[in-house]
Order: C-alpha cells, then sequence, then structure tokens
C-alpha cells in the first residue's frame, strides 16, 4: 500500500517536486497608465490569478496564483497580447523539493515539462526564479539569439510528441 | 470643419488614430463635441458626435459613430461611419514601440453638400482608407497619417463640385507629450498630455489644399476615462470649407473586459 501511494505520488511530479507560487511579467510597448490598466484588468480574469501587482514605472505586473491551481503560462502571455501589447520578460518563482536538472534536457516540473537552457548540473531546493525564453515570452531579438542554445526542434515548435514544452532558463 | 479619428496616453490622439488598437474585448464610449465657427458669419455650428469603440481583436478594432448637428438651424441626426483598423506590424521593445495600421472607413450622410472640402465626419457620404505610422518612445509619441478618400453623393443632394473633384488625399501629423504625473506610482493618478497635430488635405484634381494646426490638452482619470480639449487653426485655406475652425472636447469612458 505504501509502495502504491509512492508511486502516485511520482506520477504526479507537481505535488512532489515543484510548487508555482508567483509569477512577474514585464510588458513591452506601453508608457501610459491607461495601456497598464488594460492589461492589469486583463491578467485579473484568469481563474487561476489570485492578485495581480502593476508597477506602471516598469511595465511589470507581479502575479499571484490560487492555491493549487493549474497555472497557464500561455494564458497569460495571451492576456497581455490581447490589450495590444508583448512579453518582454516573463519569470517564475517555485517552490522546488530537491529537483535534479541539467542542461538542453525536458524535465517535469508540477504540472509542466521544462526544457532547461543554459544552466548548470544541480539539484534545486527551495524558492527558486525561472524565466521563460520561448518564442512570445522574451523579446523577438533575444528569442533568435538564444536559438543556438539547443538543437532540438521544440525550440521553434514549442512542443515534443504533442505536448507543450516550455523553455527556461535560471 | 474636418475631422479624423482617434484611439489608445501620448499616442491618444485628439484627431487622428494611432496604430496601436484599445485591448481586445473592450469599449469605449465617446462624445465628441464640435462648436465650429461658420465662416461669414457670427454663427457657430454645433456638431455632436456619439461613437463606440470596440476591441473586435488584439490586431481589429472597429468604431462606430453617428452624426447630429444644427448646422442647418435645427439639431438633428445626419447619418453616421464605420471605421476598422488593422495593425499588421508591430516591434514592441520595453517603454518603446513602432506600429503600422490600415484603415477604412464609410460614411453617410443626409445634410446638404456645401463646401469643396471632402469630410467623412458628419459632412460627406463617401469612403477613405489609408495606412497610420506611430512611433513612441518614453513620454513623447509621434504618428503619421496618410489616406484616399472618395466622396459620395449625399442620401439627398449631390456631390455638387464636380465628378472630377471627388478625391482626395488626407495627410496628417501628430506629436504628443506626457506632462503629468512626473512619476507613476498608481493608476489613480491623473495624466496630463500635450498635443499638436498637423491636419491636411490636397484634392487629386484641383490640387487645391487646406491644413490645419490643432494644439490640445487630454487628462486621463483613473486610468479609464478621457477628456480632450482642442482648437482647431487653419493654416491654408485653398480648398473651401464652410466652418474651418473652431473648438472640440471630447469625453471618453472605456470599458475593459466587457465580455
Amino acid at each position: 500500500m505504501k509502495n502504491l501511494i509512492i508511486a502516485i505520488l511520482l506520477l504526479l511530479p507537481g505535488v512532489i517536486n515543484a510548487q508555482v507560487k508567483a509569477a512577474t511579467i514585464q510588458a513591452s510597448g506601453l508608457t501610459c497608465s491607461m495601456c497598464s490598466n488594460s492589461i492589469f484588468k486583463a491578467l485579473k480574469t484568469l481563474d487561476f490569478v489570485e492578485k495581480v501587482d502593476a508597477n506602471i514605472k516598469t511595465s511589470s505586473f507581479e502575479i499571484a496564483f490560487k492555491p493549487n491551481a493549474v497555472v497557464d503560462f500561455d494564458k497569460l502571455k495571451a492576456k497581455v497580447e490581447d490589450a495590444g501589447f508583448f512579453v518582454a520578460n516573463f519569470t517564475i518563482t517555485y517552490n522546488f523539493d530537491n529537483l535534479a536538472i541539467s542542461n538542453d534536457k525536458h524535465i517535469n516540473v508540477g504540472n509542466n515539462v521544462f526544457h532547461f537552457l543554459n544552466v548548470k548540473d544541480e539539484v534545486l531546493s527551495g524558492d527558486k526564479k525561472l524565466r521563460l525564453i520561448d518564442k512570445g515570452f522574451v523579446s523577438a531579438k533575444e528569442y533568435k539569439k538564444n536559438s543556438n542554445l539547443t538543437k532540438m526542434a521544440c525550440y521553434k515548435t514549442g512542443e515534443a510528441n504533442q505536448k507543450r514544452i516550455f523553455h527556461v532558463t535560471i | 470643419m474636418f475631422s479624423f479619428r482617434s484611439a489608445t496616453a501620448q499616442e491618444l490622439f485628439v484627431f487622428t488614430e494611432p496604430a496601436s488598437n484599445m485591448a481586445a474585448k473592450g469599449f469605449g464610449l465617446r462624445l465628441n463635441n464640435y462648436l465650429m465657427n461658420e465662416a461669414g458669419s457670427e454663427r457657430n455650428s454645433y456638431h455632436l458626435i456619439p461613437e463606440v469603440m470596440w476591441g473586435a481583436s488584439k490586431h481589429i478594432m472597429v468604431h462606430a459613430e453617428a452624426f447630429l448637428s444644427n448646422r442647418n438651424k435645427s439639431f438633428v441626426a445626419e447619418g453616421g461611419a464605420l471605421y476598422a483598423k488593422y495593425r499588421f506590424y508591430s516591434t514592441d521593445e520595453v517603454r518603446s514601440h513602432f506600429r503600422m495600421a490600415a484603415f477604412g472607413r464609410f460614411s453617410f450622410n443626409n445634410s446638404d453638400v456645401h463646401q469643396q472640402a471632402i469630410d467623412l465626419n458628419g459632412h460627406n457620404s463617401g469612403y477613405e482608407a489609408g495606412l497610420i505610422f506611430t512611433k513612441l518612445k518614453e513620454k513623447v509619441a509621434v504618428s503619421a497619417t496618410t489616406s484616399y478618400l472618395h466622396a459620395m453623393d449625399n442620401i439627398k443632394e449631390k456631390f455638387i463640385y464636380g465628378n472630377k473633384n471627388r478625391n482626395a488625399v488626407n495627410y496628417t501629423l501628430s506629436a504628443g507629450k506626457l506632462m503629468l504625473p512626473k512619476e507613476y506610482t498608481s493608476y489613480k493618478q491623473t495624466n496630463m498630455n500635450l498635443m499638436v497635430e498637423l491636419l491636411g488635405q490636397v484634392n487629386m484634381n484641383t490640387g487645391y489644399s487646406f491644413l490645419d494646426i490643432a494644439p490640445s490638452v487630454q487628462f486621463i482619470f483613473l486610468s479609464k476615462m478621457r477628456l480632450d480639449a482642442a482648437y482647431r487653426i487653419p493654416l491654408v485655406k485653398d480648398l473651401g470649407r464652410t466652418s474651418p475652425g473652431g473648438y472640440f472636447l471630447r469625453f471618453e469612458y472605456n470599458i475593459f473586459n466587457a465580455y
């Protein structure tokens, strides 16, 4: 029975190895408070978002998530774009429980599969920030620059075996 | 009187639209008021243009408006217009962008045809298509528009200035600067923008043109309400207009995530 519970827990990596806590999005293309307000209000409509704190001066939004909610990073990005702007920087704060990572490898983190790039082999524990570097999550210039970090096709398609792969760095 | 369209702080121009759109799923409600001096008389004509704006998607926004005025003595509804804008190019960086958009407009009007200049904002029936180029950097925005317009016959009256003179080119250059607040701390701060716009038209057959300069001040309240006040001054007056100069006042209210 104990082994079964451990086996189930292992199938739910989110429960074991990492818990998403918060995200910070910096948007590009705006300088005015009305524009910032349109992003702020759009982010608040997502059901997994508990709270958004906006910094109008830096065009940044700190987002807290509801406990145990499934957080969809693509939906957050889409809200910024629907408001007429773009994501320039997207960092996620996770609480890790001894998660081993290595460079250019796909690793289950919470409910997502992350492809770690430009990292060294290490074991993550405690609160750590990851930065999403997929297309649309960084500037077009930076996306292009980072393309030499991997030869895998998923960097361009965002998918592998029909599953969404997020590209992250530390 | 002649007017262009407007939408989203220092690039939220009064007489022209920027290449940026309002947020998808949002609505904007406007009351545009013109008080224009009728040339050769002491009389001022009042034009009221209620307007609804809709962010259809991240790339497309649509405006619908109605034209009411007392130019012919009593205050009556005279027509309406539909306007659509498609943002097709964006290079955005943190605190700056360059964007391009294409727009089209169709207007209908049942008032009398009373001037050579073509005005699809409350005077002529017709259509217009054009391009918008907008650069925003920090507190300053600059935008240029160029468009082609064609005047059709108004509902009750023909375009009486000759078939060859139905076509014109509009061009605009707008600049805006955020003056207040000096530093953003909250959405409740009142923003003040100062703007100046050059608004011109050239008739494609006669080559006659007009050019106006329109300084304006804009206040944004609670990051959702807007008040624009402008004064339009004619600089070049070759192309006939019955009321080229006057005051403009706009109230705007924005609803985000309406559905």
